[in-house]
């Protein structure tokens, strides 16, 4: 059991209980959370699959393509949570009055 | 091999993702990923990996982790209440799921770590860097070998932005309501702090080229001068009206008609001659950098455009 596999395991971790909860919830922060979380340890599986080979000079390949899914992550939990405040905001309308008028 | 610490943090990582999943608040959840993001830039130091661990402090935890916290203080508390259907026997099976599955992946992957490839992609790369119009691996492979996938990456974010601002009347963000700041100490902090982290975003700009460092890391550095500017009134600075959209698409936009030039000039799609290399890739990073600065920016606002 090497440093790369613990974390191998850790990330798979991540994933599952991170997809399985955006599932499960029907809380729709908690969701994109969750999808945050699982995100994460599929990054943690790719860095320390870099690792393998020679952990003293990584991979600069599965390195690119993580910070590529960084960003992308970043703009659609942007995206997610524009959508999710909107569709909140518009039930506040519904259930009660309050001034909130775009 | 592994030591204490790597096993101390593999826990802590997982009891942050586990508060971060079942917080019984937004609030705590939100704040547990935080935390979450902050651990993991640890790791990724510990995995050896400078780039990444920039990244993740500056996008990954600093904007997601502004977008979440703004989204969460709107309404703390949940708002769809989970049905109380054999809630118990939920919970159960979504354990008893999640343990199973986590074996089964965990065998799965740790046994396809250990094969070795016959020709590793990494070996390939790591030899052809020498070729390369920059000196830094992990730029040669975002700029120079995989271009592609950095061109749809920023078109991803480029559509992003402009669906969210789809959604709204104002979708040039001409009519937010601006936060007004009247205290000296955070107006003070914002004067002082916002020129040091525009030019740090140039530092790492320009230093993407040689080590660690490029257009995302300085992106975020960019997004996060402009929430500052934001969130203390400070708003005349920040890109609205017409060209809004135009700062959101210019990388895109740069990226592809540096592919057009390359292709024009003979060679094949997004494959910059040695000469003119350096400086290309360099001013496509320059205009990733301010479309991933005022893109990310507008989607903040673009999520919070009115203060009820």
């Amino acid at each position: 059991m090497s440093r790369a596999e613990l974390f191998i395991i850790v990330g798979v971790a991540l994933f599952v209980f991170g997809a399985a909860r955006m599932l499960l919830t029907g809380d729709l922060i908690r969701r994109v959370v969750a999808l945050n979380v699982a995100g994460a340890g599929v990054f943690l599986i790719l860095m320390s699959l870099a690792t393998v080979r020679d952990a003293s000079e990584p991979d600069p390949v599965l390195h690119a393509l993580v910070l590529t899914g960084i960003v992308i992550t970043v703009s659609i939990t942007g995206f997610a949570l524009a959508l999710i405040r909107r569709i909140e905001r518009t039930e506040i309308v519904r259930s009660g009055p309050r001034e909130s008028d775009g | 091999m592994i030591d204490v610490f790597d096993v101390l943090l593999g826990v802590a990582v997982l009891l942050g993702a586990a508060a971060a999943l079942y917080g019984s608040r937004r609030i705590v959840g939100v704040m547990s990923f935080l935390v979450l993001g902050l651990l993991l830039t640890v790791l990724w130091a510990r995995l050896g990996a400078p780039d990444i661990a920039i990244a993740e402090a500056a996008i990954a935890s600093g904007v997601t982790g502004a977008f979440l916290l703004a989204a969460a203080t709107d309404h703390p508390e949940t708002s769809h209440e989970e049905g109380n259907v054999g809630r118990r026997t939920l919970m159960v099976l979504e354990a008893a799921i999640g343990v199973s599955a986590v074996t089964l992946v965990g065998v799965a992957a740790v046994s396809a770590a250990r094969i070795a490839p016959a020709d590793p992609l990494e070996v390939q790369a790591s030899a052809a860097v020498a070729d390369a119009v920059v000196d830094h691996p992990i730029t040669a492979v975002l700029l120079d070998f995989r271009a592609y996938d950095t061109l749809l990456e920023i078109a991803v974010l480029a559509a992003a932005v402009v669906a969210a601002l789809a959604l709204l009347c104002d979708s040039r963000l001409t009519r937010v309501a601006w936060v007004t700041e009247t205290r000296p100490v955070v107006l003070g902090f914002v004067r002082l702090i916002a020129p040091v982290v525009v030019m740090l975003a140039g530092w790492l700009l320009v230093a993407g080229s040689t080590r660690p460092g490029g257009a995302f890391q300085a992106g975020a550095m960019l997004t996060g001068v402009f929430l500052l500017l934001y969130l203390s009134g400070r708003a005349r600075s920040m890109v609205t009206g017409k060209w809004l959209v135009p700062a959101a698409l210019i990388g895109l936009a740069v990226f592809v008609a540096a592919g057009v030039g390359t292709f024009a000039a003979g060679r094949e799609w997004l494959d910059v001659a040695d000469g003119w290399g350096g400086v290309v890739v360099l001013l496509i990073e320059a205009a990733l950098t301010v479309s991933i600065g005022a893109g990310l920016a507008a989607l903040f606002i673009a999520g919070n455009p009115e203060r009820a």
